[in-house]
């Protein structure tokens, strides 16, 4: 909210230090958004005081001036105003002002004489067509005070950030009330005055003659109430509220509108004016109604725009018109005060908060009335702003304020239901124990007083019994009294404590740790962690060609930002393919990312999604540039799978297995180089190549390799505790032997053959070498070649059992697979 | 070769030869040491057999001793040294000869040769041990000077990872809060309505809703919402509703600090992201005050920016706290001042000196109250984090959307 100082200072005084004001009113909870000066255009121009005057000599019609403007020497300045004379008060822009329409003042030399300023006109000064000679100022104008001074033209408009729970904030006395709070000083509110002017017409028709008001529903609608402006001539605003109107950034519309829009600002109290003869029926009598909308009934609003309501939304209406209005949010355009107005119904109302804010929110047409609606308005007080804002019309239009026949006050009031004033304890010892403060009893009296509470003394000791204002609805508990004390005594002023409660222990999770762990994996493999949207599109699954069978629906968002983050992600896997694909467009060939996230499963007949926490990494290129000791070698699905043993090493899953995928498996896998990663019958997740047409769909280039875990499957599969084994004691023999196989048997084959054929002797296998060669292994088979370890854990072998037992095995291998050894 | 450097070659080949290699020195004795070098291999001729029945044989050994310790003295390395050990003191060796011939030697005399012999033996034995360390040394010193290389070319290292830079601040406050106790709690990223605003004091159609824009989910239970466009169902725009879990789920006293992602519906630009990181913290306990939540934040600011840093605390609005307030961290760039040496206005804190970094406050009663603790016997604090606004003031990052693009000469930098 838009707050003019000058305006403000009506009412408070206002400190003249604006940054420290603009500091105190940060750390008592209005933050300060902006501050704009206005009358910065005048910096430099002061009221001058013309010393001596003589002709020009070289000039018929300039003259040299000597003035006092206020500093310690006065200046010479060469004036060609036919009115400059001595002893005149004028403006003078000094050395360094610079005029409208970008005139900067310097020193200059006119025919040969030195001046240092300019003696002004009012056209010079963009105030005014007035340039027959200079702008003579009254004798007692403040010789060097400056002119935007002078003529009270300086203001500051600050731009508040008024938290959702001040609906008292959003006036010019509300926020005088505060400022008088923050600095304990007394505030005034001109609303008795104003409504002390209304005078009402006895002589013309009876309010009530032409006016009835009636709720349909009080839970829409707790006061509404009208009167009536007869006679009025709908025209400009007098200057003094375009002015204040204008420094909080509101155009005038005419004087009718702006009285509302300037109680609105003052009182916070929002208004609405009818052009009564619009509302009237045959009989000439306006019937309002306050109701509900029906279903799909329409209204006009006053910009223009048709708007179809629900029944969840309030108008005023009548009966023969229907809605006229949309309650608490905007007038409609066929009741609205135009040019031919005369008689004009005031319309002074407390709107539900709640049904306000749906309004507004299904009809996108948020209005400085229904802001104030949605967060209170008070229903105590509406006559007398009801009053001012009559009293006012009236003022600036000529016309006359209605009488009443049933009320002496010439107003109709419905007010079915009355807010309560709150009634509160403010236990003092409580609040200081609670703030870890000692705040005397006398402040918190002050500050509660100053904030419109009543308060008295309870009847147990350090006890006050505070009744709260019903224009602060925020304050229907004690611990709200508590905030307003804590704000205004200040909360620097709180000594800094830590809490002392005892046995607490901060400890991670085994699972937080187990997560640790598998990230300190992916870094040590060489991946670099990063974080994608968990938006996305819902395409993206079927570009990359990836299954979508047992994913569940989607989780769709009702307001997404745009149509490729419109859903939540079902996998990590495309956000990392487009940072590929970033990268590689950037000259960046090595990729290595990996992230952890959570990916989103809905169902249908399910309120939420299931929440997959996922572990995901792309590799593209390689580990690194070619260094001048190391050459690089290109990322292929064995990177990919190496991390993944890392990941099996670290967190000690049992029975970890690789299993080749299918292309109906895996389709946005090139097939060939695809996995699952199981952990006995536990599915882990896969680990391959990205199919190079899911690449391009990306526009990343293949060769990609990836993996997808589940994270929360690898946590619980992990096993933090790890049985100790006998480091041996006994030597180890070692026998080299390469089966030549055909290219059907697996390593995985091969290597549980040589498993279960090595017996108890066999140690370890350790595969040291594939080789493919047609000539010498001959087409369609393979060289695999382990290097293998025998050993016993309680002697030394003899080589002839270690012979005996090598034999043995490979001719089982041999058998079982049809391999041949290789010489 | 190159060990028996300063000899014929004609000479270093074979048996004889090696004898005649010591041989060599003094010309006299060359026979005399030809035959000595030969003894094992066959019976020993007249002349010799002679000498050695003669005193004249102490001579002959002092001077195999003396020879032999002079060219001890000048071998040039390992190698050429292991030659004279094989030939003087070897299996074969000349002085081993004399050993073995002691039997020819006249009874009389066979005390002072022995004696003369393995005194020989022994000092030849100990100057060979100290030639060779020697030798080995300079030898090791001239392979290491040869092995010298150019330090400044790069290492062999393996490629490390990185964290996010998120993740990592995320970590560090974790850290923090660790130390003070704290536990670290998640909840889940799509909420209902009630954990992320009713529960937390904000009930349906309250004003401070709109304080965040937020995202809404199709409910999928077929449940419709009063207002068009919006549901039951949202992706979360804040933490704090983990706060109400874990007042659900956990015992009293509560400690608990809550990472992780959060949604509110802002266009993506250099300073705002639809997406991103909140550090939620909660205390419930017995006799937590306003300076408890003072002490801990300002705690946390000096560790997470620097002993320097200053805090201060303004009074603000959240409907789950009650009283609320924000805090702010003084300006490192301009050390709380608002202006630079030149006088220039502080670009990073806008002249301020302040840097908001968090909101926070007394947990509300009602919010107290809805997870069923007693507000007139718990009370606590709970305050809320922007990850990403630590890592701009600490990092000086200059769009957010980096965080989220993957690029690896981003990422490479922490």
């Amino acid at each position: 909210m838009k707050v003019s100082l000058k305006w403000l200072s009506d009412y408070v005084e206002v400190p003249q230090d604006i940054k420290e004001f603009c500091d105190r009113l940060d750390l008592t909870g209005t933050g300060v958004e902006g501050v704009e000066r206005t009358g910065d255009v005048f910096d430099g121009v002061v009221v001058g005081h013309v010393l001596t005057c003589v002709d020009h000599p070289d000039s018929d019609h300039m003259h040299v001036t000597t003035v006092d403007v206020g500093a310690e020497e006065p200046v010479q300045i060469v004036c060609g105003a036919p009115n400059i004379a001595a002893g005149i008060k004028v403006p003078v822009a000094t050395i360094g002002a610079v005029l409208p329409g970008d005139f900067k003042i310097k020193k200059s030399k006119l025919r040969g004489v030195t001046s240092c300023g300019m003696c002004c006109s009012q056209r010079e000064l963009g105030m005014g067509n007035e340039h027959d000679g200079i702008w003579v100022l009254p004798d007692d104008a403040p010789t060097g005070q400056p002119i935007a001074d002078y003529l009270k033209m300086s203001d500051t408009v600050l731009d508040l950030e008024i938290t959702p729970n001040r609906p008292d904030c959003l006036s010019m006395v509300g926020m005088a009330r505060e400022v008088g709070a923050m600095y304990q000083e007394p505030y005034t509110s001109p609303l008795a005055e104003m409504a002390g002017k209304l005078e009402l017409n006895k002589d013309a028709a009876a309010l009530d003659s032409e006016v009835s008001v009636s709720i349909a529903d009080e839970t829409r609608c707790s006061r509404y109430t009208a009167r009536v402006i007869r006679g009025c001539k709908v025209g400009p605003s007098p200057d003094w509220m375009v002015e204040r109107l204008a420094a909080i950034g509101q155009r005038s519309i005419n004087n009718i509108v702006d009285v509302t829009n300037y109680i609105l600002f003052l009182f916070g109290q929002p208004l609405h004016a009818f052009d009564l003869d619009k509302l009237k029926n045959a009989e000439g009598k306006a019937n309002i109604v306050v109701r509900a909308a029906e279903e799909g009934e329409k209204l006009t609003t006053l910009d223009g725009e048709e708007r179809v309501l629900t029944s969840d939304m309030t108008v005023i209406a009548t009966p023969d018109q229907g809605a006229v209005a949309l309650a608490g949010v905007m007038g409609g355009l066929a009741t609205e005060v135009t040019e031919e107005t005369t008689d004009v119904l005031l319309e002074t109302a407390t709107f539900e908060a709640g049904r306000t804010s749906r309004t507004s929110r299904n009809l996108g047409l948020i209005s400085e009335s229904s802001m104030r609606y949605e967060r209170g308005v008070d229903d105590h007080g509406i006559e007398e702003r009801s009053a001012a804002a009559a009293a006012l019309i009236a003022a600036v239009s000529g016309g006359t304020v209605s009488y009443a026949e049933g009320n002496e006050n010439g107003i109709i009031d419905v007010w079915p239901v009355k807010s309560e004033e709150f009634h509160l304890q403010f236990r003092i010892d409580r609040f200081n124990g609670m703030m870890g403060a000692q705040i005397p009893r006398e402040f918190i009296v002050d500050i509660l007083g100053r904030l419109g509470c009543k308060v008295e003394d309870g009847e147990a000791e350090n006890v006050l019994e505070v009744t709260a204002p019903t224009f602060r609805p925020d304050l229907p508990r004690e611990i709200d009294l508590y905030e307003e004390v804590l704000r205004l005594y200040g909360m620097d002023r709180i000594e800094p404590t830590l809490p002392g409660g005892r046995g607490r222990f901060g400890v991670r999770t085994e699972a937080q740790r187990t997560l640790d762990v598998v990230n300190d994996t992916m870094r040590a493999s060489g991946l670099n962690e990063t974080m994608t949207y968990s938006f996305a599109d819902p395409h993206e699954l079927e570009q990359l060609r990836m299954s979508t069978e047992g994913m569940g629906v989607p989780v769709e968002l009702l307001n997404p930002l745009n149509a490729e983050q419109s859903v939540m992600r079902q996998s990590i896997i495309p956000g990392l393919m487009r940072s590929v694909a970033y990268n590689q467009s950037r000259g960046v060939h090595n990729v290595q990312l990996y992230e952890t996230g959570v990916v989103f499963f809905g169902a249908e007949g399910h309120k939420k999604p299931k929440e997959r926490q996922r572990l995901a990494a792309v590799m593209a290129g390689g580990m690194g540039d070619d260094a001048w000791n190391r050459k690089t070698v290109a990322f292929d699905f064995f990177d990919g799978k190496g991390v993944i043993e890392n990941l099996i090493r670290e967190l000690a899953i049992p029975k970890p297995r690789f299993k080749a995928l299918s292309a109906e498996e895996a389709p946005h896998l090139q097939p060939g180089r695809a996995a699952q990663v199981l952990s006995g019958g536990t599915v882990l997740g896969w680990v391959g190549e990205i199919h190079p047409m899911a690449a391009e769909a990306f526009e990343a280039q293949a060769p990609i390799v990836a993996f997808e875990l589940d994270l929360d499957a690898l946590i619980k599969a992990a096993r933090p505790a790890r049985d100790y084994v006998d480091v041996p004691v006994f030597p180890a023999v070692t026998m080299d032997v390469a089966f030549v196989v055909d290219e059907e048997v697996t390593h995985e084959k091969l290597s549980r053959c040589i498993s279960s054929a090595g017996g108890k002797l066999l140690a370890s296998a350790q595969l040291f070498d594939v080789y493919r060669d047609e000539k010498r292994v001959g087409a369609g088979k393979k060289s695999m070649a382990y290097a293998l370890e025998y050993r016993a854990a309680d002697r030394t072998l003899t080589t002839e059992e270690v012979d005996k037992q090598h034999a043995r095995l490979i001719k089982k291998v041999c058998g079982a697979t049809g391999a041949e050894v290789r010489g | 070769m190159g060990a028996c450097a300063g000899l014929p070659d004609s000479i270093n080949q074979g048996g004889t030869a090696r004898a005649l290699l010591v041989l060599g020195f003094t010309k006299t004795r060359r026979a005399l040491f030809y035959v000595l070098g030969t003894l094992s291999l066959g019976g020993v001729p007249a002349e010799v057999e002679e000498r050695l029945q003669g005193m004249s044989v102490i001579d002959d050994i002092k001077s195999l001793h003396a020879d032999t310790l002079s060219a001890i003295g000048k071998v040039p390395n390992t190698d050429a040294l292991e030659k004279i050990r094989v030939e003087v003191v070897g299996k074969s060796g000349t002085l081993t000869g004399y050993l073995r011939a002691m039997g020819q030697v006249a009874k009389e005399h066979r005390a002072e040769v022995g004696k003369t012999v393995n005194a020989a033996r022994n000092e030849i034995e100990a100057a060979l041990e100290a030639k060779k360390r020697e030798l080995a040394h300079a030898e090791l010193e001239a392979r290491m000077e040869a092995d010298a290389i150019d330090i400044t070319l790069p290492g062999r290292s393996q490629q490390m990872g990185t964290r996010h830079l998120i993740n990592a601040i995320s970590d560090e406050i974790s850290e923090i809060f660790l130390g003070l106790g704290y536990t670290v709690a998640t909840g889940p990223e799509v909420e209902t309505d009630w954990y992320n605003f009713t529960a937390l004091n904000a009930p349906a159609d309250h004003p401070s809703r709109s304080m965040q824009d937020t995202f809404y989910v199709r409910d999928l239970s077929g449940e419709q919402s009063n207002v068009r466009g919006e549901s039951d169902v949202l992706l979360r725009t804040q933490t704090s509703g983990v706060q109400v879990h874990v007042m659900e789920d956990q015992d009293l006293p509560i400690y608990i600090i809550a990472p992780g992602k959060v949604y509110r519906r802002d266009v993506a630009d250099p300073s705002h992201l639809p997406q991103f990181t909140q550090c939620e913290g909660l205390v419930v306990d017995k006799n937590i005050t306003f300076g408890d939540l003072k002490g801990t934040l300002e705690y946390f600011c000096k560790q997470m920016f620097g002993p320097d840093r200053k805090t201060r605390f303004r009074a603000h609005f959240f409907p789950f706290t009650e009283p609320s307030a924000e805090a702010d961290v003084s300006c490192g760039v301009c050390g709380g001042t608002g202006h630079l040496h030149d006088g220039e206005r502080c670009r990073m804190c806008k002249g301020t000196g302040w840097l908001e970094i968090l909101g926070c406050g007394m947990v509300d009663p009602n919010v107290l109250r809805m997870s069923g603790i007693d507000p007139e016997v718990y009370s606590g604090f709970a305050f809320g984090v922007g990850v990403e606004r630590v890592a701009c003031l600490k990092y000086n990052v200059p769009d957010l959307r980096m965080l989220l693009e993957g690029d690896m000469r981003f990422l490479r930098q922490f």
